[in-house]
């Protein structure tokens, strides 16, 4: 803690702004963690059953999305903002069966959010 | 009697080397590369010996790892990280155990869907080089598609906001009377990032002198940025590559401080550990399938901690020596008798 204070102290002194984070020669700059996890499961709200190969993605950008795998389960990074809008579609036709689209807002800012989807049947 | 800020800063420089934490680690993941660059800082080679590092081998290294410093980066190096298709699998098990990670690239393989793996497997960071405008970067590329293809990817990168992307440039005899319009390239690609570098004569570049500047051309290189840095339309600075003396605080955000060995860190294609890739192997302070990486960092790196074996030759009798304490690590190959480049003595001769 005291070296915590001095070494500031000494970067203060030399003019070494208090935001300055250093990169290596030829490194990247660092990850200033623009980003948040989010990951979970998609099941059947009929059977309970996990769902594979659902799209899952940020609502308003195709680009950024990942697949369910044989477990229902997804994991992305998507960037950093509130009410993100996740978005889960059947594209698959009825290879793994048919599903209704569901679009879920995530209120949670954390860093990591987990969620739990159950999906309906197409009618 | 020098300033409180010279003093600040170089008893600042000496707590963060006693305190010695890691939070920068390089990770040579591949020697494989798709490129025949003239200049290569890793001199890498497109029929490489070495295999790929297995993902499992370097978590093993990483996991000794006590304490973890926040923000810890690791940054994917190469070689061309792109080559591996294991990119996302890596990354997603380092963001897994807390660590953040980064890449650098040439950009040739940088596509719109890498892109968006990448950032989904969560990529923070990255750097892409571009070495001037069409033909001088085709010229050091070897190759003729090279520009067009990293024009696509800077664009991309350009896009996210959630990353940190910076492009870096080696400045030569080449592009040297091309930095303005290259800025202004940059300008209009949306990038907020530029570090420019100079290319030290090692491995393919020892050589060459096409890519060797005059002392008089890296005074005009210093001035360059310094001017440009007023401007603030884009973060232009000067790597950290070496010291540059009375340019010091007109073309980076913070004084030359080498951290080699002191916050940054490698585990290198063979399983070494040392620092920055560039700095020479001979300085490897052990290996991850031989020793506890961590234990290795805490303990070892005497040279990269304690740099008074750099007094010698011109360093020797040097009065900027307690500023620069050697230059940039990498600048000693060889034998080791003498720096091989002093960015000081260079701007010296070339502003007489």
């Amino acid at each position: 803690m005291k070296n915590n204070r001095i070494r500031n102290v000494l970067k203060g002194l030399s003019f070494t702004s208090a935001m300055f984070i250093f990169q290596a020669c030829y490194g990247t700059p660092q990850d200033f963690g623009y980003d948040r996890l989010v990951e979970g499961q998609v099941t059947s709200e009929t059977t309970g059953l996990p769902i594979k190969g659902i799209k899952v993605s940020v609502a308003g950008d195709n680009s950024y999305y990942v697949t369910t795998d044989d477990e229902g389960k997804f994991l992305m990074y998507s960037e950093k903002f509130e009410n993100l809008v996740v978005g889960f579609e059947d594209i698959d036709g009825a290879e793994n069966g048919s599903f209704r689209d569901l679009f879920k807002t995530v209120e949670d800012i954390s860093e990591s959010v987990y969620l739990e989807i159950a999906l309906k049947d197409k009618l | 009697m020098i300033s409180l800020k010279k003093y600040a800063f170089r008893q600042f420089k000496k707590i963060e080397t006693r305190a010695h934490e890691l939070n920068y680690l390089f990770w040579e993941c591949t020697t494989r590369c798709n490129l025949n660059c003239i200049h290569c800082g890793s001199d890498c080679a497109k029929d490489s010996t070495f295999n790929d590092m297995p993902l499992n081998d370097f978590l093993k290294a990483i996991d000794t790892i006590e304490g973890k410093a926040p923000n810890f980066t690791i940054v994917f190096t190469g070689g061309e990280p792109l080559l591996r298709n294991d990119l996302e699998q890596c990354g997603k098990e380092l963001r897994r155990r807390g660590f953040r990670w980064s890449m650098v690239s040439n950009g040739h393989l940088y596509n719109n869907e890498r892109h968006y793996s990448l950032l989904n497997a969560g990529m923070g960071a990255l750097t892409i080089s571009l070495d001037g405008l069409e033909a001088s970067h085709n010229w050091m590329r070897n190759n003729s598609n090279s520009f067009q293809k990293v024009l696509n990817a800077i664009e991309l990168a350009a896009s996210s906001k959630r990353l940190n992307f910076d492009v870096v440039t080696c400045v030569n005899q080449k592009n040297i009377n091309e930095l303005r319009q290259i800025k202004d390239l940059l300008l209009a690609k949306n990038v907020k990032a530029w570090r420019l570098f100079t290319i030290i004569p090692i491995g393919r570049a020892a050589n060459n002198p096409d890519l060797q500047l005059t002392d008089k051309q890296f005074v005009e290189l210093m001035d360059f940025i310094a001017e440009q840095r007023k401007s603030k339309d884009i973060d232009v600075k000067f790597s950290c590559e070496g010291y540059v003396g009375k340019y010091e605080s007109l073309v980076r955000d913070s004084s030359f401080f080498c951290r080699a060995g002191i916050n940054i860190g490698s585990v290198l294609i063979d399983g070494s550990i040392s620092a920055c890739p560039n700095i020479d192997r001979s300085f490897a302070q052990g290996n991850i399938y031989t020793d506890n990486f961590y234990e290795v960092w805490q303990n070892k790196f005497q040279p990269f901690r304690n740099r008074n074996w750099t007094k010698t030759g011109q360093c020797k009798s040097c009065r900027e020596y307690k500023d620069c304490q050697g230059n940039g690590f990498h600048n000693w190959h060889g034998n080791k008798q003498n720096v091989l480049v002093c960015h000081h003595q260079k701007i010296e001769k070339g502003s007489a």
